[in-house]
Formats: C-alpha cells, structure tokens, sequence
C-alpha cells in the first residue's frame, strides 16, 4: 500500500492514534508536563498540545540526558503517547522506547515529516515495522 | 542480532541475582532498540540519584519499591545490592546539609536522605554534582562509561576520547548493576566522526562567549549530527569549556564535538570529518551570538533583581577564588538573594581555603548537590531572577512567570551587590 511507510519494529505492539509530528525533536526538562502530557517547551509547534494517546512522531531527543524519565512518569501518569516513531534511534529515544514499553517503530524507508502531517490518523505496527496512514 | 557472552547469559538467566537479571534484561531491550549487536563493560556510572520529583510518578511508596519501579522498570521489588562499577552520584534535588536555606522542608529532606543512603548502601560515592569531571569521575580514552550529566558527556567524549552517550536516566542504572552498556553510538570508534562544520568568525574568549556559541550551535544543530568548530582563535580551559558543552545540550543534543586542532580527534578538520563531506557547513558571527544573548534575556535594563543563581554546571575551585575576591568586604544588596552552587568536594576545598568564610559574609549562600533547575525551588515571591548560565536561563523560562535576565558572571555580581541590572554586558 502506498501510505505505508515501512521500518523497524523497536518496541512491539500495535497501536493507532493521531499523529503528532515535527521535525524538531522535544525537550524533556521544562518541555514535557508529565502528569498531563502536556508539551510546555516555548516556541515548539506542539506547545500546549497534550501527547496523551497521540502518535508522537519526533526526529530524536536533545536537552538533558533525563529525555526518558519524563516519558516513563508520564507512562506510570496514563498520560503517554500511544505509539512513538522515531526516523532514527537515539540514545536519548532508545531509553525512552524502554521504559514506556508502547510500540515504536524507526529506521523508515521515508522521510516521515514529508508524507505524514499533525492530525492524521496513523496506525503503527511494530509487530511487521511500519506506520500506515489513514485518512 | 545481539550476541551475549556467556556472562551476560547468566545474568540475564538469574544466576547473578534477580537485580542483574532485571538489569540485564532493560540492557537488553536497549540493545535490541538500538539494533546492537553486542554489548561493552561499562567501569563509571554517573547516577541521578535523589528524591527527584519524576520519582513521585510511582506513588507514595517506599524508596526500595520507587527504585524497582522507576529506575529498573520492575513491579517486583528487587534486592539493592553493590552496583557492578565505580559509581558517582549526580545533582541532586537539594544541598544535603543546607537544605533550609533553599526553601526545601524537613520532610522532603528526610525522604532524599532515605534515598541516598540506600544508594550509598549499593556503593554510589555521594559527590552530587553535575561536574563530576572535576572530582575524580575522570573516563580514559576509550573508557565506556554511563553519566545522566548531558554536557559531560560530550565534554569526556570530545575532549579525552572516551566512549558514552546520553543514555537515560534509568539506563545509567541497569549499567551500574550489571556493567553493561549496548556497543552502539559514541562507544563505536566510526560513529564519531564529525558531520557538521561551523566556522567560527567571532572572538571567544570568555565564559559567557562560550556559553552563548554553545547555546548558538545548538540552535542550529540538526539531530544526530556531531558538530566540529574551525576558526577557534582562542584555546578554551576547563572553566569556559564546560559552558560550551552546557548550553549546547540545552538545545541540542549533541553527543561529540570536535575542535579542530584542540581536541584529541580533531588534529585537522579533514580527520574530525574521517575524510568526508561534511552534511552541512556555517558561519557563526558575533551577530548570531547577540541574537542567542538576546533570546536568553541579556541586554535588558532591571531596577530590581530578587534572585541571582550562580554555578550552572557546578563552579569550579577557582571560579569560586574569584568570587571570594570580588565579594570579599561587599555586601549583598537588600532584597536580593544570591545561591551559589558546586559540588560537596568543592565546598569542603572552599571551606579550606576561606572563600565559604568570605562569601557568606556578604550574605550570598554557598549551596552544594542542585541548582534551581534540579530542585524547582526558588526564594518565595521571586519576580525577577538572573544567571550566568544560558541553560539555567533558558529551562528555567517556561512555565513561570518571572523575568529571567542573563548575563555575565561579572554582570551578575555587579547587580548582586547593586541590586540592580544594567544590562550592559554586550
């Protein structure tokens, strides 16, 4: 199928939600609030969104090397995102996609940030590797 | 595919104990993510160890039940035992001994000292600094090692070829206990070579030129590259370094950085690039380094300031020497409350020396193990705070309503004694 991006399943599972995507990764320290979810990082095209059960699609992690802990308080807060896509792995993503434990598929075939927009309804399938859109 | 040895085997079978196991096994899943095929001893683990707010997403528990879960992932509770490497302990949430005049309570300091006591217990050295560089946390070239310390990391990786990455938080733990880090990213000799050239085309000298071409760069930095400087008319030192490396991993998240012609492999641009094209190439002008100035809340002018936060990363011995002397016979201006922060070792040098003496008698407060960032304290009816350092600056922004003023350690002093800020730092 054409709107499927193929990849690698990091982290099992299926999951499907809408997207969240930028290009610009997200800082963890005063840029996630981990018992809402909510991005706080100034500037940040998510600002004030809520990555609750979102799809995060992000281009890595930056900031203090803490990036995980925000994503697994958020985890134990039910607050997490749903599925996570990472184009590339980090060290900073890597540890986050280990402690959250929700599926996460990288090392895409495509360029995400050109095919898959904030609010598309995307199916992630880490069980096979690969991120599907729906419309 | 990741191959163990038949060590790692029986640790991830329990023959070690359930905490290696459970170590093990998050070491694991890190590598299978990663797609590594094997993993290195790790011999230093830098650990955020504390009672850190993040913690509190575990509920009210008990401190062996907070660690099983939130630092090695287990609903279980694990039996602590002594970690598998030399351990030190990063920032923590409050200056251990001083923690009142921080506006922490007796009872959040009670719970902390639980938590490092049952890290002291597992062999964590408590030296609580995010600069462990400067106490005896001193990786080898080549040396694997974990550090939940983002600028020190590249700072051991850049400047003393030594081999880590910015793992997580929790990843530094299942390291410590079972020695073992994925072979993967910085501690693999290729993956460290330079993709992205800045052309420096300003003067650098001083801390704050340092802090603000990091936080510049860092602004500019796509994900996963490593960075390599040319034009550097200046050699840094350790004490205008460690800026550098700061604010960079505040807005990126660089994990190596090369200086040509300073660090180790960098002798020449075309070996910190391995002989290849760079992805991408810049100039960095003293008008980008304003812009970065600006951003931060330098250059503005301030009738009051109520709070000056001084040691982001943790202030070096000497550092500290030139406070002592600029402070030395002056006072704090009324109304303004002054923190300054280091590591536990540094203080009890400091203590030696006679600048704890000298500083405190001016009013400022000498502070160890946190910073504002780390602790989220600050003096109550704060409206007006200001730092030295851009990434205190620039994480303590969101979220609050107070103005966050930057400059230079010189400016800040000034306006500590003054009670004023010019802004005239430029």
């Amino acid at each position: 199928m054409s709107n499927r991006i193929k990849g690698r399943g990091a982290v099992k599972g299926i999951a499907e939600g809408y997207a969240m995507v930028s290009g610009e990764t997200i800082q963890g320290w005063s840029g996630i609030d981990e018992s809402t979810g909510k991005i706080v990082e100034i500037g940040h095209p998510f600002e004030g969104m809520s990555m609750k059960g979102a799809v995060l699609i992000i281009s890595g992690g930056k900031g203090s090397n803490g990036w995980s802990c925000h994503f697994h308080a958020a985890k134990l807060k039910g607050v997490a995102p749903a599925a996570m896509v990472f184009p590339k792995m980090d060290s900073r993503t890597g540890v986050a996609a280990a402690v959250t434990g929700v599926p996460v598929v990288t090392d895409l075939e495509l360029d995400p940030f050109s095919c898959i927009k904030t609010g598309d309804y995307v199916i992630v399938n880490a069980d096979e590797g690969y991120v599907e859109i729906r419309e | 595919m990741l191959t163990l040895t038949v060590a790692e085997k029986e640790m991830l079978d329990g023959k070690k104990g359930k905490l290696k196991q459970q170590a093990m096994r998050k070491i694991v899943e890190y590598a299978e993510i990663l797609n590594a095929s094997e993993l290195c001893e790790v011999s230093m683990a830098h650990l955020f160890c504390g009672a850190h707010d993040y913690l509190s997403a575990a509920g009210d528990r008990s401190v062996e039940e907070v660690i099983s879960i939130m630092q090695y992932c287990s609903d279980e509770l694990l039996p602590l035992e002594e970690m598998a490497c030399f351990c030190q302990s990063d920032c923590g949430p409050m200056d251990p001994i001083n923690y009142d005049k921080m506006n922490c309570t007796q009872k959040e300091a009670d719970r902390n000292k639980q938590f490092l006591d049952c890290y002291r217990a597992c062999g964590v050295n408590l030296a609580g600094t995010c600069v462990p560089y400067l106490c005896g946390f001193v990786p080898l070239p080549g040396e694997h090692y974990v550090s939940s310390e983002s600028h020190a990391v590249t700072l051991m990786n850049s400047f003393w070829g030594a081999c880590g990455n910015a793992d997580g938080l929790e990843a530094g733990f299942w390291a410590a206990a079972c020695g073992r880090i994925p072979k993967w990213g910085n501690h693999v000799k290729e993956n460290r070579l330079g993709t992205h050239v800045f052309e420096i085309d300003a003067p650098i000298k001083t801390s704050m030129d340092w802090d603000l071409l990091g936080y510049t760069i860092g602004r500019r930095l796509p994900s996963h590259s490593v960075p390599v400087l040319t034009g550097l008319s200046n050699r840094p030192t350790i004490f205008t370094i460690k800026y550098f490396f700061a604010a960079m991993a505040t807005t990126s998240g660089p994990e190596m950085c090369h200086l040509v012609g300073i660090t180790p492999e960098a002798p020449t641009l075309e070996a910190a690039l391995g002989g290849k094209q760079p992805i991408g190439k810049a100039t960095i002008t003293s008008s980008d380094l304003l812009e970065s100035f600006k951003i931060l809340g330098g250059g503005v002018k301030r009738d009051t300031v109520d709070y000056i936060s001084l040691g982001c990363p943790h202030y070096s011995i000497e550092e500290l020497r030139k406070i002592a002397m600029f402070l030395e016979g002056k006072k704090i201006a009324r109304g303004t409350a002054v923190h300054i922060w280091t590591a536990s070792p540094i203080k009890t040098v400091m203590d030696n020396s006679g600048y704890t003496q000298i500083i405190e008698s001016s009013g400022a407060v000498v502070l160890t193990s946190s910073c504002p960032l780390t602790s989220g304290k600050l003096p109550p009816g704060v409206k007006t705070m200001a730092f030295d350092s851009a990434k205190q600056a620039h994480y303590m922004t969101p979220g609050r309503d107070i103005k966050v003023l930057y400059g230079s350690l010189q400016a800040c002093l000034t306006a500590a004694t003054t009670g004023k800020w010019s802004g005239s730092d430029e």
